[in-house]
């Protein structure tokens, strides 16, 4: 009894250290976005004074792959005692938190990815392939956003295989300041009809690990590099901006697309692990305009009026994203 | 280690399909993890409540918006209304452990709270922001770990956690379990349902049936192996009550999890060093809702006795094993270890 009174001790000590870490990281978390809130206004003088300060407050913004920043006072000063150093490393080489009204940005480049093309994607019982459906809504939002203050790129105009790492390259190559891929889903069981929209993160939903690894199909990782890849871009800048746009144009779907689809389910936003999406370098979100597996939905998307109406609540979700985010810039430079 | 009269310890398991709890004041309870709320005023008027919690909220369904907050025994990611569904789940259990949540003699509350073995950072971090405030100190631990620790089963044993939304596997070495020591599989109960629910549909096309009834059907019926006798179900054919057999169906299923537990078993036994591995061997344990489908554990001893030979039982209660070990976690832990955790 006393061997295992002594391995209980030693497996408590092993727990409470684990849960210290854990709740250093919500604290660090809560402080971080505080002082985060509080720097913005200070920011907000040093941007207007020019670009010597833009380029420093960059500097600060890390990629995913960036070697660790070093430890600011805040994390320091709640560094709990006793914490291996392995754990302390960890959590100080996360990025700081960004603050977007603490840079002037606007949307110059916007890239529309229709999903699939060659292979068909998901298939409706009728034939109805994800890959007409795709094209045929990224070109109709291309004309919608024709007249828009920015440029707008597809990823293809024709039914051509594109793998998804070109797609990837292809934005970050054209500096797009906004990545959009439109994508069918299949859903069982199929009296489903939902609209989702994912933007960069962990998840744990196992239907959202299946869809991803639908998606993700012949990009040469397995979902579990992704795992672990996606522990570490986590608190990657760019993804509350992607949140923010997510919500957007999932909003202006559902609200567009009620009226002639009632049965239609409002998912909302979620996080999974798409390749489009990790790879990006701009905000970058994933919609799930329909279910193809619903043959009543599917006999929807079959009609040019509900793609024409899919198209234009995309075009809305996209110029309210921009105008919000320009008038956060002002409200910051003010 | 020690236990004022002012604080009490809970241990909770929260699951996808069903959650416990065990309180130190005695007190256990089960529920379902379903949480919903009243769609319109009619409904409320009906159901008399701002909001319902388990197999209240799931005889109400129709007049409610019903929630199943947890998937792969962890909250969903990306849905407040989820995340405020585990906030009344986890204030339902309290409330049914007869423990305070308000006024003057509010006892404080410590918590152990399982999680799936191989559950994100992340997802840890926003499961303990939901319970802040309704638990004066958490701590999270991996639910098969939490199994071992209850049974006392700390060296040489492999405990395999399966509920509806995981199965968890543990291998114990006397040690705090590392990351390699633990595995997630998201092949348990909820995999089991889905399967079942397309077998059926496959052979009685016109059957009606929902997710519901799968999951009570499975809970009665579920077996793998051969079976003991048919297993009818009801269900409304083109509008009329009919009896139809799935004792195959029902198998089939049931079977569908036994490759990858089997798989994941013997990988996990393989990093056990080669002296202790034939012990682990003959130290599974079989604990979550999942492990009470008849003759689990006769099939992975089976396949256990392909790697050599070895043994698998289930434990005494599997629906509480997770919330007892949690319980036993939150007693054993020092009032300074809870004093460094308060939220």
């Amino acid at each position: 009894m006393a061997g295992i009174d002594e391995t209980k001790v030693q497996l408590l000590r092993g727990i409470v250290q684990d849960n210290i870490n854990g709740l250093r990281d919500v604290r660090v978390t809560r402080i971080k976005r505080r002082k985060a809130r509080k720097r913005s206004w200070l920011w907000a003088g040093w941007i207007a004074a020019g670009m010597t300060s833009l380029m420093v407050t960059l500097s600060v913004v890390p990629k995913a792959d960036a070697p660790a920043v070093s430890a600011t006072p805040v994390q320091q000063k709640t560094a709990v005692a006793n914490v291996d150093p392995a754990a302390q490393a960890e959590t100080l080489s996360h990025p700081r938190p960004f603050d977007r009204g603490t840079i002037p940005l606007s949307i110059k480049t916007v890239v529309i990815d229709a999903g699939h093309g060659g292979e068909p994607g998901a298939t409706s019982e009728s034939g109805l392939t994800e890959k007409e459906i795709t094209l045929d809504v990224a070109l109709r939002l291309r004309r919608l956003l024709k007249n828009a203050p920015f440029k707008v790129l597809l990823t293809r105009e024709t039914d051509r295989s594109m793998s998804l790492d070109k797609r990837v390259s292809f934005a970050n190559e054209n500096k797009a300041d906004l990545f959009l891929s439109i994508h069918v889903n299949w859903m069982e069981p199929h009296s489903i009809r939902a609209l989702e929209t994912y933007y960069v993160g962990p998840t744990d939903d196992p239907a959202t690990l299946k869809l991803a690894s639908r998606e993700n199909k012949d990009s040469g990782y397995s979902l579990s590099d992704y795992k672990k890849i996606l522990e570490k871009i986590y608190v990657d800048v760019r993804r509350d901006e992607s949140r923010t746009l997510a919500y957007t144009i999932q909003n202006q779907l559902f609200r567009s697309l009620k009226a002639s689809n009632p049965a239609l389910e409002n998912r909302g936003i979620r996080t999974a692990p798409f390749v489009v999406l990790i790879g990006t370098q701009m905000p970058a979100i994933l919609v799930e305009i329909a279910c193809l597996s619903n043959e009543d939905e599917a006999k929807l998307l079959t009609t040019e009026d509900y793609r024409e109406n899919i198209a234009l609540a995309l075009a809305k979700g996209i110029r309210s994203y921009a105008k919000a985010l320009k008038v956060a810039d002002r409200k910051a430079v003010n | 280690m020690e236990e004022v009269n002012d604080t009490l310890c809970v241990g909770i398991d929260l699951g996808t399909s069903r959650s416990s709890i065990s309180a130190s004041n005695g007190e256990r309870h089960v529920v379902d993890s379903y949480v919903g709320w009243p769609i319109d005023m009619v409904a409320r008027k009906l159901v008399k409540k701002s909001v319902l919690v388990g197999r209240d909220a799931l005889d109400n369904r129709p007049m409610l918006d019903l929630r199943r907050p947890l998937e792969r025994g962890i909250m969903k990611d990306g849905s407040e209304k989820d995340q405020e569904a585990v906030q009344e789940l986890v204030r339902h259990l309290i409330s049914l452990a007869g423990i305070k949540q308000k006024g003057k003699n509010k006892p404080k509350v410590r918590a152990v709270v399982g999680v799936p073995a191989e559950a994100f950072r992340v997802s840890r971090q926003n499961l303990r922001s939901t319970i802040e405030g309704i638990a004066d100190s958490v701590m999270m631990v991996s639910e098969p770990f939490a199994v071992a620790y209850g049974l006392e089963a700390l060296l040489h044993a492999l405990v395999i956690d399966i509920g509806a939304g995981t199965a968890d596997f543990c291998v114990m070495q006397g040690r705090y379990p590392t990351e390699e020591d633990q595995k997630t599989l998201p092949n348990a109960g909820d995999s089991i349902d889905e399967q079942l629910m397309k077998l059926i549909r496959e052979r009685h096309p016109d059957a009606q049936f929902s997710i519901h009834m799968i999951r009570e059907w499975k809970e009665k019926h579920s077996f793998v192996g051969e079976p003991k006798g048919r297993v009818m179900v009801a269900v409304p054919i083109k509008g009329k009550a009919t009896e139809i057999d799935v004792t195959q169906e029902m198998r089939s299923a049931c079977e569908s999890i036994l490759p990858p537990v089997c798989e994941t078993l013997t990988s996990l036994l393989m990093k056990v060093e080669p002296e202790y591995q034939d012990k682990v061997r003959n130290n599974v344990i079989l604990a979550g809702g999942t492990s009470l489908i008849a003759g689990l554990p006769a099939a992975v001893t089976k396949a256990l006795n392909e790697l050599g030979g070895g043994r698998a039982t289930v434990v005494n209660d599997p629906v509480f094993a997770g919330s007892d070990g949690s319980l036993a976690i939150a007693r054993d832990a020092s009032a300074s270890d809870w004093d460094r955790l308060s939220l």
